[in-house]
Order: structure tokens, then sequence, then C-alpha cells
């Protein structure tokens, strides 16, 4: 008798869970026909910006593209690194969302997985996209989405730090002339360079623009060029011009370490353009330079909107609609501004640029960045990452050199 | 009353001791002190070297967004912790009794499931959740997530009932049975009223794990309407930034209120138990 | 009941609901109604582990027998591959260091956290002001969300802005790379986590504390044992099966530990902090490719080590329970 109650109690509460849902998405749905989750009339949306709530300038976006193409806007936003296996998950239980909006290295996992259209499928419009931004969602000669917006790194300066120290950052223009700037940084009392060399997608993408400055290949990690890249790291950090900390730091602690005033070079992205200019000193950005002169290519950072696979394939038109406002050059520009990113449209970054000049530098750093799944690497992308950012622990943090490290790293990945 | 302070009774006698437990309160709650410092500190001063130990300087910016946005989690996270706690409680104690007393057969083998079940790791009962609730249709409901988060207690409930329970004199259930109480009437007014530090202690783990909760919240309930307070993290969180005064600001405010209610729980409980030990 | 044979010669005033010094437990002999009613208590537990928790596990093995790949994980083809992942695992140059570091790990914290928390119950269980609010502080460290703790503790133990170096520089010591280097790592996150563990070992020891009953330090103290003497002949006794589970359940807690690594080193830097629940995050989670088979071949690996330990604690509760 009495497991029976406590059944009957755990009944109640699913029928009361499922009422609440029902309910919920039943006054919701206005202009739905009838009472299930997915009705016809709602679209979901996935983002990985959980920073935009409700009120937010994007959310009102979304609906305002839900409203042009005459349906009802469900979004979900999702922490950045949740968002990839939410998508495998709702992917395999059938459920997936209607448009998907994703950083772009999970493209390829994705497409691999079988999750997304490719726009032969959906008709997206990808003809004003940069090709070298594109190229992120490419994989097997199919295009798996379009970019939403796209950020890269370079080097942001502290200009007093560096006048204290004597530097003048026109004489900064390969390795040689970065690393003399340092130490002249650190002869002066004041700290060097900040970076992110965490042990995750994040130290990858970092150290990415000195692996290609050097001119060394993702496929062969244990190259000369490699490790003359990772040596220069650890030339830094056993000097003392960088600081130890950046072993754990992740990109948001490396910017408070610059934030600081402290620091002369900071590699951070294009979204701290905001944070920079509260600071409270004079900055400036240069691009990370090449080993010998000339600007290193900087992996691309930022999202793609894809259109998931559904089983009802009468969803799509509407799905492409939807991602077509959200990519249009007037949303593009308002969104990318939000965000703090460049435009992937020559177009738009021209309106972007003619509005803030600011952004000129970083323009022109994403129009020569390159994807990390370029070269059609796609899903093997990910192992390289891997053991490329362990490769940078193990050699900064002192248990391997650069060269045994990367060798390591490279027989690995095979 | 207390065994332990037979001699030392007085306060004059025993300031010491508060001193004592103040410090070591202090040095316990001294990360507690720095997120509170850093939920002060502007942006700027965030990684200082050397830290200020005193948010001179301090910012209220991360407060002023935190009580723009967050209040309403704040009432969801409490309705969400009672939930599980009386979820855990109706589920667990009988099934403590049981196992303790009752003597069942193959009670050895749920005793070891509770143990296995203990051991996935909460990423993957948050993956399971998800696929199931997906498919119900139960993503985004607060009876959903409080089902969820009394997975966290359950099979320790259990456990910790049966260890308490099994201390229950065997006379006394022998003696409530004589004078003809079935099991359920002897589980009602004997086992439980005898189990009040069990069930105390168990409420106390269940609110906490619920009210601290991110996983299952993140898996389950985000973008829903009524989301708990540590979700309100996430608004902090962007994919490339993190508004770390702003997300230790959310923590503060999450935590102050629980902090209150237990420390005014703890008072109850050892006024109760003081009492319950003299009727002893 | 396995702990009255724990008191010897020492019964109290005689008593007769005298609450743990009682008879042995009642005959072995098992009536049918009984066994009714027993599984009547049991039968809503029972069911809800089924609903809840058997498909998670059964998802976890399944998931650690095949092969999967993104694509076989959402088509659901992935072919049936018997232990071959298990295999994966044991040859993989990291299942050593991840196998010595678990060990460390969870024997020192358990430890710790045990030791502290036993030893502030005891303190905590005298009346002095205060003592009841703080020991409600104690618990406050569980109120927090563990990426908001965890950050706390990488906050504080920076290289070079964290609060800790600043403290061990103004008494005249070098900075230590706490989360940095290779060689204290693991000493990091074992203080973090015995930090978050004290507050439960405290609260559960202080329950079965509060049950001892009073009429037994009576006794003692009548027969003139000292404080010291005390607590060895009854407190620690007496708290046997309180301590057994409290320090059962820390091992369950302590092996599946992750979030805390996880957040603060990422289990590096070069694996030097890495355990079997960071790996097998690690491989399911941690990159933009998940593994799903050897991570969860890896969970699995746990919750093995986990059950062994379960069945030494039922056979040692058993065994004393026949005593």
């Amino acid at each position: 008798m009495n497991s029976f109650s406590r059944r009957r109690r755990l009944t109640t509460a699913a029928l009361t869970a499922l009422a609440v849902v029902t309910s919920a998405t039943a006054c919701g749905g206005s202009g739905s026909t009838g009472a299930q989750g997915e009705d016809s009339g709602t679209y979901a949306i996935w983002d990985p910006y959980p920073q935009f709530d409700k009120s937010s300038a994007w959310a009102k976006l979304l609906d305002g593209c839900g409203t042009e193409a005459g349906v009802k806007i469900k979004r979900t936003a999702f922490d950045t690194s949740d968002l990839s296996n939410k998508a495998l998950l709702a992917a395999q239980q059938d459920n997936s969302a209607d448009v998907l909006i994703v950083d772009n290295p999970v493209v390829s996992t994705l497409a691999e997985a079988g999750v997304l259209t490719t726009t032969d499928d959906n008709e997206l419009d990808t003809s004003k996209v940069d090709p070298n931004l594109l190229a992120a969602g490419q994989s097997g000669g199919k295009t798996y989405g379009t970019p939403i917006g796209a950020n890269t790194l370079a080097l942001y300066y502290n200009k007093d730090v560096l006048n204290e120290a004597g530097v003048d950052i026109d004489s900064v223009k390969d390795w040689k002339s970065l690393t003399a700037a340092l130490e002249k940084v650190k002869k002066a009392g004041k700290k060097g360079i900040t970076f992110s060399a965490i042990g995750t997608e994040e130290g990858s993408f970092q150290f990415l623009p000195w692996f290609w400055g050097a001119g060394a290949e993702l496929t062969e990690l244990d190259s000369a060029e490699a490790v003359s890249a990772l040596s220069l790291w650890k030339d830094w950090l056993d000097k003392g011009y960088a600081p130890n900390s950046v072993l754990n730091n992740t990109q948001t602690t490396s910017w408070q370490e610059f934030a600081s005033g402290d620091y002369a070079f900071s590699e951070n992205g294009t979204w701290q353009l905001a944070n920079a200019e509260k600071a409270g000193f004079e900055y400036g950005v240069l691009p990370v330079p090449g080993v010998s002169g000339g600007n290193a290519a900087a992996p691309t950072g930022g999202e793609f909107v894809t259109i998931p696979v559904q089983g009802d394939t009468d969803r799509y038109a509407t799905s492409q609609k939807l991602a077509a406002c959200l990519t249009s050059a007037q949303n593009l520009y308002d969104t990318d501004t939000t965000l703090s990113y460049v435009a992937p449209t020559s177009e738009v970054q021209d309106k972007q640029v003619a509005t803030n000049a600011e952004l000129k530098p970083w323009v022109d750093a994403v129009k020569a960045a390159k994807g990390r799944t370029s070269d059609d690497l796609g899903t093997k992308y990910p192992k390289i990452s891997e053991q490329l950012w362990k490769a940078v622990q193990s050699s900064l943090s002192g248990s391997k050199s650069p060269k045994d490290a990367l060798t390591a790293a490279q027989s690995a990945v095979k | 009353m207390n065994p332990m302070n037979l001699t030392n009774r007085s306060p004059s006698r025993t300031w010491w001791k508060t001193a004592i437990g103040l410090l070591l309160t202090a040095v316990m709650l001294f990360p507690v002190y720095w997120m509170l410092n850093v939920s002060f500190t502007p942006e700027r001063d965030m990684r200082k070297s050397p830290p200020d130990l005193f948010p001179a300087q301090g910012t209220l910016d991360g407060y002023r967004r935190v009580l723009d946005e967050q209040l309403p989690y704040l009432a969801t996270s409490l309705v969400i912790g009672l939930g599980t706690v009386a979820l855990t409680v109706a589920l667990a104690a009988p099934a403590g009794y049981a196992l303790a007393k009752l003597r069942p057969r193959g009670g050895g083998i749920l005793n070891f499931v509770l143990l296995a079940a203990q051991m996935i790791p909460g990423i993957i009962m948050a993956m399971g959740f998800y696929a199931i609730y997906l498919s119900l249709g139960l993503l985004q409901s607060v009876p959903g997530l409080i089902v969820a988060d009394s997975t966290l207690a359950v099979p320790f409930a259990v456990l910790i009932f049966t260890a308490f329970m099994s201390g229950i004199p065997g006379e006394l259930l022998q003696a409530a049975k004589t004078d003809g109480a079935g099991p359920l009437r002897t589980f009602w007014s004997v086992v439980l009223p005898m189990s009040r530090n069990a069930v105390v202690t168990v409420s106390l783990f269940a609110f906490l794990w619920s009210w601290s909760d991110f996983v299952f919240a993140g898996t389950l309930v985000n973008g829903g309407a009524h989301e708990p307070i540590t979700l309100g993290i996430y608004h902090y969180i962007g994919n490339n930034n993190q508004e770390w005064n702003a997300i230790m600001a959310t923590a503060v405010v999450a935590s102050l209120p629980a902090a209150v209610i237990l420390v005014l729980a703890q008072r109850y409980v050892a006024a109760g138990v003081t009492a319950g030990a003299v009727k002893d | 009941m396995s702990h009255t044979t724990q008191v010897p010669h020492r019964r109290p005033v005689p008593e007769p609901s005298g609450a743990a010094a009682t008879a042995p437990p009642p005959a072995r002999r098992r009536p049918t109604s009984q066994q009714w009613a027993a599984w009547a208590f049991l039968a809503p537990v029972t069911l809800y582990l089924a609903l809840f928790y058997a498909y998670p596990l059964y998802r976890n093995i399944d998931l650690s027998l095949r092969d999967y790949t993104v694509r076989s994980f959402v088509q659901g083809d992935a072919p049936f591959t018997g232990l071959e992942n298990y295999r994966t695992v044991l040859d993989d140059p990291t299942f050593v260091p991840a196998l010595l570091h678990t060990v460390v790990f969870t024997a020192v914290c358990l430890v710790f956290q045990y030791a502290i928390g036993l030893a502030l119950a005891v303190f905590f269980n005298q009346h002095f002001r205060l003592s009841a609010t703080l020991r409600a502080l104690f618990l406050v460290p569980w109120l927090l969300p563990l990426i908001v703790s965890a950050s706390t503790w990488s906050w504080m133990l920076n290289s070079d802005s964290g609060v800790v170096n600043a403290l061990l520089s103004a008494v005249g010591v070098g900075p230590v790379n706490w989360l940095t280097s290779p060689s204290w790592s693991l000493t990091s996150v074992i203080i973090a986590n015995i930090w978050i563990g004290v507050p439960f070992n405290l609260v559960v020891l202080y329950s079965g504390l509060q049950s001892i009953p009073a009429s037994l330090y009576e006794a003692a103290a009548l027969d003139g044992a000292n404080a010291w003497q005390r607590f060895w002949r009854v407190t620690f006794p007496l708290l046997r099966p309180v301590s057994a589970i409290t320090l059962l359940l820390g091992l369950v807690y302590t092996l599946k530990v992750f979030d805390i690594i996880w957040i603060m080193t990422k289990g590096g830097p070069a694996d030097s902090s890495t355990t079997f629940a960071t790996w097998s995050y690690q491989l399911g989670f941690g990159n933009l490719l998940p593994a799903f088979g050897p991570g969860a071949a890896v969970g699995n690996l746990l919750v093995v080590a986990a059950l062994v330990f379960g069945l030494i604690y039922v056979r040692v509760q058993r065994k004393q329970a026949l005593s």
C-alpha cells in the first residue's frame, strides 16, 4: 500500500511534468496547429551564445526572422563546449534543431556524423562568403553551412609599456625582433607577453599562428619548423618573457593578465576589442609576425549557421529562409557588431570598416586567416589538435623537450 | 545533555573553543572569501600581481547585473531543492528501514546496485536523462529536473538510512510488534522519529546537491521558462569570454539565502537533537 | 547492529531502551510476511533505480563494447567489437600514470578528509558559543557549484597572480607553480578536493556522534577515563558503522571526482594529474571528435573498481553481523 501510494506520487509527478510541458508549448505556439512539442509552426534554433538572454538584440533578431518566415522560434542557447554533444545526441534521437549555429571546427565532425544537410540540399546561398572562411565548413567537396561571422588572433600591445621600455613597435617585424622587444620590456621591469597554452582546443588555436608562421604543416607535427615554433614559446617561458601561468590560461585569463597593464603583448582575438577600449591604456593591434617577417596565417574562429537533417524534409524550406535571414547583409552587420566579429562577406566588411576604423587590421587578418579543418583535414583535425596541445603542454611544463614532445605527438596521430 | 561538556559547562571556560572554532572556520571559508573578493574586482584588476587581499577599488558591476537579471531564478532553485529533498526522503527512508531491519532476501544485491549506481559518472547520467527526456518531452520542466537531481542523493540516502537505522535497538521494534503494530506503523511511529538525525543529514545533502547542481540543470532545463540559479552563470559565459566578477557574484547571490537557511536549520536541528536525546 | 560487540565489558546503566548497546540482532529466520513487507518498502526505490539508472548504465556498457564513430553514434549501427575498447585503453601509455594518480588521489584524499572531518566533528560536538553556527558555515562550500569553487581554487593557486604565492612570498618562500608544474599539479588538486570533501565527512560523522548515547560517556567518565581514552574506547568503536559508510561513500565520490581536476588542470600538464575519471571525460568529451567507446570503457573500469570495494564492504559487514 505504501509502495502503491509512492508509485502513484511518481506517476503524478511525471504527469504534472508532462502537463506543464504541453501547456507551455500550447500557449506558446499561438499560430500552431497541434499541441505536440514539435509542431509545424514552431522552429527550434540552437546557438552557442548563452550570454544573450531573452531581451537581447540577438534573441529579437531570431524572433524577427521567425516572423518573416511566418513561424514561431524556440531558441535554446548552450555553452559552446556542450553544443556539439547535444547536437549529436539530439540527432541520435532524431530530434535535431531546425537551425544549428556551431563553432566552425565542429562542422566537419557533425557533417561526418551525417547530422547536417549540404548547401546542395538546403539551397543556402554561400556565393558572397570569403572562400577562406567558407573552407572551414567544407569537407569532401561539399559545403555544410555558412559562417555568421569570423574572428581570428593577433597581438594586442600596450603602448605605455612599450614606450617605457623604449621599444618602437614598427621594429617588430619577425620573431627575432619580437623576442628582442620582449627582452627590453623585461629589462624595464615589465612583463613581456601572455597567451593561452591550455590543454584544450583553445591552446591549439593560440599556438597555430606561430606554428603556421614557422612554415609548419598540420600533417607533419614533428617538422623542424614546428619544433622552432614550440622552441620559441619554450624560450620565452624559460627567460621569463612569458609567465608560467600561460600553461593554464584560457583566452579570458590571458586577457585579464594583459588588462592588468603590466604586459607589453597579448595574443588574443577580435572579440576582445570592446574590452580593449575599456582597458584604460593606449593599445594597438599587430598581426602575428611570421618567423622571418611577413604576417603569419592565423586560424579562423567564429560560428557557422547550419541546417541539420530532419525526418520531415518539408521543414527545410522554412529553415533555409531562417538561415538566409540570419546571414542577410544587414543582420550580419548587426550580429557581428554585437559579437565583435568580422563579417564573412566583403560587402559587410567594408561597411564595418567604414563605421569603425579600428576593425581594419582585423579584417585584414581575417582575410589572411586559415580554417583549422581546411586543406581537407576535416575530422582528422581534432586528433591532430589534441596531440598538438599535449605537445605544447609537455614541452612548456618542462617534462619533454620541444622536439621529443612533437615527435611523440606525430607518432600518436598515426 | 551533551556528554563531552560535563566538566566545562560555563561559557567563560569555553571561549577559547569558540576562538579555535572561529579560526578553523576562517581557514575553511577562505576560498569562499576569495570568491567574494573576485566578485567585487573590476576587470582590469582580475589578474593583478600580487592580488589585492581586499577589493579596495571594488566594483558593484557584477552585482548590479546579477540583481537585475537573476532574482527570479532563486525561487526556482528553492522549489527544486525542496522537491528533491521530499522525493529523496520519500524514496530512501522506507528502503533504508527495509534493508536495515527487515532483512529482505536479495537486500545485499540491492545494496550493491546502489553502490554501482553512484559510480556512473554524472555526465553519463545527464546524457541518459537527456535522451529519455527528449523522447518524453520532459526537457525544460521543473519536475523533470527534480527527479534527475534526486538521483544525486537517493543511493547515498538509502545507504545512510540503512547505516543509521541499523543502530535502532531490535527490542523496540519487537515491542511495537507485540503491541500489534504492522511494519508500516512501526516504520512511521517508531523508526522514522528515531531516525531524525539521518533524515536531517539526508535532507541537508539532498538540498545542497540540488542547489549547486550544474550538470543536470545545464543539460536538462537549459533555455526553459524556469531555470535554477546555477544556470544564471551561463549568462556570463560567452563563447569566447567569461565575465568572472558577474559569475562569482551569481555564486555569492546563490549561496547567501541558502547559507542563511543552513544556519537557521542547524540551530533548529541542534535543539531538536538535544531534545530527542533527553527523551531517550 | 555490529557495533554492539565493540563495547567490551562496559555495559552502561542497564536501561531497557539503551540505544546502541543492546542484544544481538533478531533471529536469522526470515518469515515470509516480513519478506513481503520488506520488498514493499523497497519497491519504490527499486523501481526508481530500474527507471533512472538502468538506462544510463546500459548505455555506458553498450558504448564500451562497440566501435563507435560519430557517424555510427548518430545512425546507431556501430559494430559490436567485444572488449576491443578495453584492450585499447589498457595499451594506452596514459593507462599506468592514470591508474597511479587515481590510487594516490583517492587514498590521500580519503585519509585526510576523514581524519579532518572526524577531528572537526569531535570538536564541534562540544558545547561552546557559536558552535552550531560555525558548523553550519562549514557547509557553505557545498552551496557553490563546482565550476565556481574549482575556478576559485585555480584562481588562488595561479602561478603569477595567485594569492597563495603572494602569501608565500610574503614569508620569503619562492613561487610554486601549483597548477603548471608536473610535480605539483596532483598535490594541488588533492588539496582542493580535500577542502571540498571535509564538510561531507564532518556532517555525517557529527550525526553519528550525536547518536551515541550520553550514558556511555557518563559511565566511561565514572570509570575514570580521560577525554583521550573516551574517544578511543567509546567514540571511535561506536562510530564504526557510520565511519565505514562514510569512507565507502567517500571512496566512491573521490574515485569519480572529475570537475575539480578538469577545471583546475585539465588533467595536465602532460597528464600529471590525469585520473581515470578525467581521462574518461577527456576521451569522451574533451575533444572535438569524441571517442565514446574508450571513454565509456574507462568509466566502466571505475565502476568495477568501486564494486570491488563495495564487495569488500558488504563482506566485512556480513562477517561482523554474524560474529
